[in-house]
């Protein structure tokens, strides 16, 4: 069977579905990052898959974009994570809602 | 200077306003009424200029805005507005001289003078855009009025009074923004200007969705029932100098709107709900002035009373014809300066008494003889008394409507009979009897610094009622030519709209041709 | 002859405003003179204006400036010199002049004694605008002048109660007549388009007769206010709590007659409508019988007089309505006279009585107060018409009018009436002047008035005996503007049946009146006497319960609506809703911002749901643009467009 667009593309689907299954669901802060990342990694898998299958690279040059925004994302994150980490004690979700309406 | 005349009359009072930030606390009020003063002065230089014998507007001033989409600065004024506009600057001066003991004192007369900018800039603009410009900022010094220095509801109040009328403004917007479009599919080119949209005519059913789109910003300003809830609380809760502006001025832009935009842009749709707005009219005078008789609080009678005069407004505008028209006109100006009065009456007692209620006072004519003069005075003009300044525009805009309907005249008439009613009642309950209560038996007759204020309303209530000519001539020449136009305009439309012209049935049509269009 | 006019008009307005310096500063002495003196000027020169229409002159006619110009309205300030109006202005001139003198002694303790003529002079300038008017719009300025110094006067001791009650009642009532005179004036403007009156009455043949009915009916509501005409009576009777001299000049001899004053001039109108000239006849002689009838019981001295002029009035009205307008105006002058006399007369008597009212309580006056007694007495004769005082001449004209004109109903009610009102002028005059001293078990002693006032009423007194020698003069003079029908019953024989008849009656009136009231020994009533529980006693006593039926379903139901009106639907309904709408927003935004938890994964969750919303809209839209041909076929198989 030759492995197709489709293919990915239902890869990325799959993986998009459990990231964002993970961004609801999850209460552990760390746990939601590695949420994002799989969400943002199916995409890629997406903007990938579609440039090869188009023969453009500005899906592919897309997908380094994605993948520089996402480190850099983590850097930040993980920085402020800690920070919190080490004032409160713990990263779960339910105690950090000082944005409450 | 005098072709900028118009510019400097809105802007003086705005510049002046933010250099009296720097002003001396002990000093302000000097400089209040200064500035006040020069203002007044300038308006009164635009009267003594204005050409009276001309109908269309003058001293017109035009800088392009934004050119792209016809947004453009234009003024000018006409007989229609330029009394107003010297009605809101008199009593900007009238007010900040009458200001007794308040606090912050500085932000009060800084605040009444960036009024004084936005009343002269909605009566000049000629522009829709300008014009909704200063409409709206009008409402942030009222605001700041009543929500800083009113009664115990005042937070209430000004929020209400606020949303209220800018719910009813945001429509209005729609509606000329719909209007300027409709001008672009005409003609191709944008235009806010209102004299340039005088020359479109509308397909009747555009004319009336549009005029209920302009009606009900225009309707909750003057207020008109069942709009009018807002303005007892706003009343209620201002201070005298709110609520003296208020009702002399603010008021008097939704009628004068009608007579702008609504008459002259939307001819058809004008006589379409000629009847139905002549109901809520006569709703708005009878109705009104029974709610008016059963208050306690002197103010509120005097606050409905306004309502019931504004009735009579309406109806004058809805006659179509140069009498009622004009009626109204005159009674805008008549009913500023009389309800202005009665409310800086209202204010002299409040100052001494610290209550409004009637049940408080009661003998009054005893201890304040001159006080009671002439509070007599205003309410025998408020009820109409030929000789008065209101009984001109009272009786103008009743003979006019009596030209299109006679029942709904004879009903619009009972105004006359329901506001003696409530005026003598609360006159007695205020000034007749014995004085009962101790706390009036030694108050002070009315001083100096509030008959400064009251004198001038007095002179001009008998001066205009005995000779309205100054104002009547201009107000009619204008109101003649905006009778015309839509007399005009309503030809060409459907054979519905021939009653404005049966309305018009004297020298002026008779130059002009229905085959002309 | 224009400063004539000039000055009859203007010198009551100096007066007044001369006056009006004065309000505020203690009683002096002098404004009383100068006002009186300005009106007495005013007296002069309309003497001099009535000699010069006497004598042939032109009618002096004015144009002081434009009052309102507006489309094709064009109303001036114009001012006419007539037989009508000159006429109107010596009564009113002299009648006032008398009562300003009077009024220097009658107000001599009052507190408000500068006040008091400062408005009455106000008064006198109205009423002089009202007649003097070359238009309607004038006349209605005037009308309502001296509605307005009427309430002043009225509620001129605003102490009490029952005084600025009956002010504001007197005003509002007439105001409900205005309104009948502006719609009429409206109707005169929109039909003849103009107000003045040569031109309207000029324009009037030829308009049809619907209009002008309504126009001739809406301008007699005008005047039926400020007349007291039924049903808008009630305020004359209460107005009475205003200072004697104010009830002699404005509820007498003047302002009440204005309305009749209104259907004299509008003569050309009231020509062409003659059913609506019936009608006014027909409530004329009702209301003359009405009020007397009320006169006959009344306990109160200045309402019986102020029935009896009410009752005059009506008589009045008949003679306009029939169409014999200069006998509606001769029977206006001579009414003034005697009536105005009359009441200042009662001022006397009120003053040597200490504000007394109820004549029961008098009896005897007629030693302490000599004078007094003789002017009453003759004003008494002069009302109840007996040769050859003025009041003969006048009604007994009137009797003439309705039987010529065969309206034989009229003329036996007012025939009736004339009975009735010598009954009660004498009850009257019998109560307070003759028989025993019932005032000596209240400790009062009586004495005359000043010897100035007595003089100051003594032209009054004259004409009211000799007025009825001017009829051929007058007629002759106020023909060349009213129709000049000459009233003779056709038989000599039935004349004098007539007129001895007539004379005979009402000779026996007074007979009976003395009788009962001065011969017979009188009591003062306490409620338990045969007569005085009597139902029809009652009824009169009562005013018919009219006031009553008033209070309970005019003024209180009005003044409940009212509430009604404001705290149930102003507040409860009106402003709930305004109030209601907000409320839904900040429903909406409190009960959503529980959405706003701050925590993370919840609001993941709601823009998870936002996303899901939006796709599956676009996804939406995007199939029913594509399918929208099918759509559209399917819709108008379901009968939609």
């Amino acid at each position: 069977m030759e492995i197709g667009l489709n293919h990915y593309l239902v890869l990325s689907t799959i993986l998009f579905s459990i990231g964002l299954v993970g961004v609801m669901r999850r209460k552990n802060l760390l746990m939601l990052f590695f949420a994002t990342e799989i969400l943002l990694n199916s995409v890629n898998i997406a903007f990938a898959a579609i440039s090869h299958y188009y023969g453009d690279l500005t899906g592919q040059m897309f997908a380094f974009f994605v993948i520089a925004i996402a480190a850099s994302e983590v850097a930040v994150g993980l920085g402020l994570l800690i920070v919190w980490h080490k004032r409160h004690g713990n990263i779960d979700l339910e105690y950090m809602s000082t944005m409450r309406g | 200077m005098l072709d900028h005349i118009l510019s400097i009359i809105i802007f003086f009072p705005a510049v002046a306003g933010i250099l009296g930030f720097l002003v001396q606390k002990d000093s302000v009020r000097a400089y209040g009424i200064a500035v006040a003063g020069i203002e007044f002065a300038l308006s009164l230089w635009l009267w003594f200029s204005f050409d009276s014998s001309v109908s269309g507007m003058q001293f017109m001033e035009q800088l392009p805005l934004v050119p792209a989409f016809g947004i453009n600065y234009i003024l000018g004024v006409d007989g229609i507005s330029v009394f107003i506009i010297i009605l809101a600057s008199f009593f900007t001066m009238i007010g900040i001289s009458s200001l007794g003991e308040t606090k912050d004192i500085k932000n009060m007369i800084v605040t009444l003078l960036f009024l004084q900018m936005t009343m002269a800039g909605v009566f000049a603009a000629l522009d829709a855009i300008l014009f909704y410009v200063f409409w709206e900022l009008s409402l942030v010094p009222m605001l700041y009025i009543i929500g800083a220095w009113g009664g115990p509801l005042r937070v209430y109040a000004s929020v209400k009074f606020f949303l209220y009328t800018f719910t009813g403004s945001l429509v209005m917007l729609v509606g000329m923004l719909f209007m300027a479009y409709f001008y672009y599919q005409a003609t191709g080119v944008w235009s806010f200007a209102i004299l340039e949209w005088y020359r479109l005519i509308l397909p009747e059913s555009f004319q009336l969705w549009l005029f209920a789109a302009f009606f009900l910003g225009f309707a909750i300003k003057v207020p008109m029932f069942p709009f009018h809830t807002w303005l007892p609380y706003a009343h209620g809760q201002a201070p005298t100098i709110g609520s003296v502006i208020l009702a002399a001025i603010l008021l008097k832009m939704g009628t004068y709107a009608f007579i702008r935009f609504s008459l002259p842009l939307f001819p058809d749709a004008s006589v379409f709900y000629m009847f139905p707005i002549a109901v809520l009219a006569i709703i708005m005078i009878i109705y009104t002035a029974m709610v008016a008789y059963a208050q306690k609080d002197v103010k509120q009678v005097v606050a409905y009373s306004s309502v019931s005069h504004m009735g009579v407004i309406i109806l004058g505008t809805f006659a179509l014809n140069v009498e009622g028209i004009s009626g109204s006109i005159f009674l805008m100006i008549a009913h500023g300066v009389v309800s202005g009065a009665l409310f800086l009456l209202v204010g002299v007692i409040y100052d001494r008494r610290h209550t409004k209620l009637m049940s408080e006072f009661g003998g009054l004519a005893h201890v304040m003889p001159r006080y009671a003069t002439i509070f007599g005075l205003m309410m025998m003009a408020s009820v109409g008394l030929p000789l008065t300044i209101n009984f001109v525009g009272e009786f103008l805009s009743l003979l006019g409507f009596y030209q299109q309907s006679h029942i709904l005249t004879l009903l619009a008439g009972m105004a006359i009979i329901v506001g003696a009613i409530y005026m003598l009642a609360a006159y007695k309950k205020m000034f007749f009897g014995e004085v009962t209560n101790e706390a009036n038996r030694n108050l002070p007759d009315v001083n100096k610094r509030e008959l400064f204020a009251l004198i001038p309303l007095a002179i001009i209530t008998v001066w205009l009622g005995i000779y309205p000519k100054p104002l009547l001539e201009p107000i009619n020449n204008s109101v003649k030519s905006v009778v015309q136009l839509m007399h005009d305009k309503a030809i060409t439309d459907e054979a519905k709209s021939r009653i404005p012209s049966l309305v018009k049935g004297i020298e002026i049509t008779k130059t002009s041709t229905p085959e002309a269009h | 002859m224009e400063l004539y006019l000039y000055l009859a008009l203007f010198s009551p307005l100096v007066s007044s405003l001369f006056s009006a310096l004065f309000t505020a500063t203690p009683k002096k002495q002098f404004t009383g003179i100068v006002a009186s003196g300005l009106i007495i000027l005013a007296f002069v020169s309309s003497t001099i204006l009535l000699t010069h229409i006497l004598s042939g002159g032109d009618v002096v006619h004015v144009e002081l400036m434009t009052w309102m110009a507006t489309g094709d309205l064009y109303i001036p300030f114009g001012f006419v010199v007539d037989q009508v109006s000159v006429t109107m202005m010596m009564v009113v001139t002299l009648v006032s002049s008398v009562v300003h003198v009077y009024s220097i002694g009658y107000m001599d303790h009052d507190k408000g004694f500068n006040r008091f003529f400062s408005y009455l002079s106000a008064f006198v300038f109205s009423m002089m605008i009202l007649v003097m008017s070359d238009n309607f719009a004038g006349l209605f300025i005037g009308w309502e002048g001296v509605g307005l110094c009427s309430w002043l006067l009225i509620g001129f001791w605003y102490h009490k109660e029952s005084a600025t009650w009956a002010a504001n009642e007197a005003f509002i009532m007439n105001r409900i007549a205005d309104l009948g005179m502006l719609i009429g004036l409206f109707l005169v403007y929109w039909n003849t388009g103009t107000l003045q009156y040569e031109q309207a009455f000029a324009a009037m043949p030829s308009l049809s007769t619907d209009i002008l009915t309504w126009m001739g009916i809406f301008l007699f509501i005008g005047a039926m206010g400020k007349s007291a005409q039924f049903p808008l009576h009630t305020w004359l009777a209460d107005a009475m709590e205003g200072p004697t001299p104010v009830s002699a000049l404005i509820h007498a001899a003047t302002m009440v007659t204005a309305g009749v004053y209104l259907v004299i001039r509008a003569n050309p109108l009231y020509d062409l409508i003659p059913n609506v000239g019936l009608f006014i006849a027909s409530l004329g002689a009702f209301v003359a019988f009405y009020a007397a009838s009320m006169a006959l019981v009344n306990r109160d001295m200045k309402r019986i007089i102020a029935y009896s002029t009410l009752s005059q009035l009506g008589y009045m009205f008949v003679a306009a309505g029939l169409g014999a307008y200069w006998v509606a105006l001769f029977h206006l002058m001579a009414h003034a006279f005697f009536k105005a006399l009359l009441f200042l007369g009662a001022g006397n008597v009120m003053h040597a009585m200490h504000d007394e009212l109820d004549p029961f309580k008098m009896g005897g006056l007629k030693k302490p107060m000599k004078a007094t007694f003789i002017m009453m007495t003759l004003a008494s004769v002069a009302l109840a018409g007996i040769f050859p005082f003025a009041g003969f001449f006048s009604k007994d004209l009137i009797l003439e009018v309705s039987i010529i004109e065969h309206h034989y109903i009229i003329y036996s009610v007012l025939l009736f009436t004339a009975g009735l009102t010598a009954f009660y002028s004498f009850r009257l005059v019998a109560l307070i002047f003759h028989g025993e001293e019932r005032y000596k078990l209240f400790g009062i002693h009586p004495h005359e008035a000043y010897k100035f006032m007595l003089v100051a009423m003594s032209p009054l007194l004259i004409l009211a005996i000799i007025a009825g020698s001017f009829k051929m003069t007058y007629f002759e003079m106020v023909t060349a503007l009213l129709p000049a029908t000459e009233y003779h019953v056709h038989s000599v024989a039935m004349y004098w049946i007539m007129t001895i008849g007539t004379q005979i009656f009402v000779i026996l009136a007074i007979a009976f009146a003395y009788k009962k009231y001065a011969m017979s020994p009188v009591t003062v009533p306490d409620g338990t006497s045969k007569m005085e529980n009597r139902l029809c006693y009652k009824i009169l006593i009562n005013q018919y319960y009219i006031p009553y039926i008033y209070q309970e379903y005019v003024v209180k139901p009005y003044r409940e609506l009212s509430t009604i009106f404001w705290k149930e639907i102003d507040m409860k309904i009106v402003d709930a809703s305004v109030d209601g709408i907000a409320k839904i927003f900040y429903s909406t935004g409190e009960n959503t911002r529980t959405m706003q938890s701050g925590n993370l994964s919840t609001m993941l969750k709601w823009m998870v749901a936002g996303i899901v919303a939006l796709l599956s809209l676009a996804v939406v839209f995007g199939l029913a643009v594509r399918y929208s041909d099918e759509i559209k076929v399917i819709l108008s198989g379901l009968g939609v467009q």
